[in-house]
């Protein structure tokens, strides 16, 4: 009788065990955070039209750290980390491996910006990284891997890396000689063949934009998630095409992407997701990254100390909206010099404040140049220049920026004549100018994109045929010259450093007559 | 590259972003006074976010 109480009771434990027992029920709650487009914004900053602060690395650290105790994790990075911010331009990207080290990321796809500084320091940049660097639809760079394979209680998870085909077009092309961008939906197609039955849950970090992210997931069949970044868009909740769920982080590390996935007998049984935005906090913050930023941007503060050159003149900044100046003189020369073009035309607006004769400080070309602005080069004919010239003087009495500074031409105006024929001359290589001819000019992406009200480069563009990318670099009838990876003050600032001492002059570039 | 801002075709350099076309259209001003820019199916998406031919983007 005691003996069959016992059994009785025995079995019924046994049972019960047996019933919550997560080997019994199958069923695993993970998590996977994400970041993307994260551009060196470890500093908290106050966004364009916003009126708070937002993100900080060492805020992002914290908030990683709290939701990864909570459940099995994987932190992943959607692309374009290391460069844009000065925290992370100054050191070519290394601060923020260094960061991402100490925050445990799982694995990090390559953004068309990772390409900006040159392939050596892509591979340095890789073997700094204590996670593995993706790429699965680039070759030439053999450090990148296609995919990864996680487990997390039990759940074999594949992270298969792809980046936008046109990183061509958004680098110089010199930082991408010898590497092929494959066309992403081919090479996750195939790569999801061979893992489909060895894992249960197929990831696809992406470099491709929301669009490219929508496409694939309609093109490839097999994918769970695509973990997204380029296109900066903020994801409130996940977008599903399909099986596949597509989510992304918006930008600048002002927020933490938080997909929630339960897995019930090695499948995905349900999936959400959500934003965690960021704001800086002390009390909540990761000491470990916050000391990682501190020290860095102490170098920033340092390296704003440094001096690059020698100026032997002043440099005038200040009467750029009204004639030429020496100092728009210079910038304009190593604008046109750094894209070889003909001719160079800039804003004057552009140029911030003067330089003093002296030693010329790092902070100095900062304070001319403030803007993240880059040199890009358009072929104009004679007389979309000669409308750009006339556009450029025509706000003479009222000292708008638009007012041109050139490099390689002359011209002549009166700017007492009706607004639209002020101009009376231009030479260009000391010819004077032929209409029908076409020249290559050389401006920054503000004017290029029609800023201050310069339309002649967009019109240039609208009559452009198709551009395409082959063999590494791009091909339009228009464009000759992009360099979107490198910023104007620093090309401003390796010229100085080239040239050790500078004294440009006015040379009667812009002459007052009639 | 042709995209389009409130409906309206303006033409960047391939590689630019939502900034330049906005400094296009001529409505970056409009960012600093508090306005957002969101895409097609109705997501915020920050400046510096890559465009695609035939983007549309809407600010608000």
């Amino acid at each position: 009788m005691l003996s069959t109480k016992i059994w009785t009771l025995l079995l019924s434990s046994f049972f019960i065990i047996l019933c919550i027992s997560p080997v019994y029920s199958q069923q695993q709650e993970i998590r996977i955070l994400h970041v993307n487009d994260f551009h060196g914004f470890a500093v908290e900053y106050r966004p364009y039209g916003s009126s708070e602060m937002q993100g900080g690395l060492a805020y992002l650290a914290w908030k990683i750290d709290k939701l990864r105790s909570e459940k099995p994790s994987l932190l992943l990075a959607a692309g374009d980390m290391i460069q844009g911010n000065n925290w992370a331009n100054l050191f070519q990207g290394k601060s923020v491996i260094e960061a991402m080290n100490v925050m445990g990321f799982d694995a990090m796809v390559v953004g068309n910006h990772e390409f900006d500084y040159g392939q050596d320091v892509v591979r340095e940049r890789i073997a700094e990284a204590n996670f593995p660097v993706l790429g699965a639809n680039v070759t030439g760079v053999s450090e990148l891997k296609q995919y990864i394979i996680k487990e997390l209680e039990g759940v074999r998870i594949a992270v298969i890396g792809v980046v936008t085909d046109e990183v061509p077009v958004t680098t110089h092309p010199r930082n991408v000689v010898g590497l092929e961008f494959l066309p992403p939906a081919d090479r996750v197609q195939k790569i999801v063949w061979d893992l489909r039955n060895r894992c249960d849950i197929i990831v696809v970090l992406s470099h491709l934009g929301f669009t490219g992210d929508m496409e694939l997931a309609k093109k490839v069949n097999g994918i769970d998630l695509i973990v997204g970044g380029h296109s900066h868009t903020k994801l409130e909740k996940p977008v599903f095409v399909g099986t596949t769920t597509i989510v992304q982080a918006y930008e600048h590390g002002k927020a933490l992407g938080v997909v929630e996935i339960t897995v019930e007998d090695r499948q995905i049984a349900g999936i959400t997701s959500f934003i965690e935005p960021i704001h800086p906090d002390p009390k909540v913050m990761n000491k470990t990254v916050a000391a990682i930023v501190d020290n860095y941007q102490k170098k920033v503060d340092a390296r704003m100390n440094e001096t690059v050159g020698v100026a032997e003149v002043d440099l005038d900044g200040k009467n750029v909206r009204l004639g030429e100046t020496n100092l728009g003189n210079l910038l304009a020369d190593i604008m046109r010099g750094a894209s070889g073009a003909d001719t160079a035309i800039i804003n004057g607006g552009g140029i911030r404040t003067s330089i003093n004769k002296g030693p010329v400080k790092v902070n100095d070309v900062y304070s001319v140049v403030p803007f993240d602005n880059y040199i890009v080069a358009i072929k104009l004919s004679g007389k979309q220049i000669q409308e750009t010239l006339e556009h450029g003087v025509s706000g003479f009495e009222e000292e708008e920026g638009r007012f041109p500074q050139v490099s390689g031409l002359i011209f002549t105006y009166d700017h007492k004549s009706p607004k639209g024929s002020r101009i009376k001359e231009v030479l260009i290589a000391g010819q004077p100018l032929v209409l029908e001819k076409d020249y290559t000019v050389a401006t920054n992406d503000f004017l290029a994109a029609g800023g201050d009200g310069y339309k002649a480069f967009g019109d240039a563009l609208k009559s452009s045929k198709d551009y395409s990318v082959m063999g590494g670099t791009i091909k339009a009838e228009k464009l000759v010259y992009n360099d979107s990876g490198r910023w104007l003050r620093d090309v401003i600032i390796d010229y100085i450093k080239d040239q050790k001492t500078i004294s440009p002059k006015i040379e009667g570039r812009i002459r007052e007559g009639k | 590259m042709k995209v389009y801002v409130n409906d309206r075709e303006v033409t960047i350099v391939p590689g630019m972003t939502v900034k330049h076309a906005l400094i296009a259209a001529g409505l970056v001003h409009e960012i600093e006074k508090g306005k957002r820019v969101y895409d097609k199916y109705g997501n915020e998406i920050g400046l510096g976010g890559a465009l695609t031919e035939g983007s549309k983007m809407y600010v608000r």
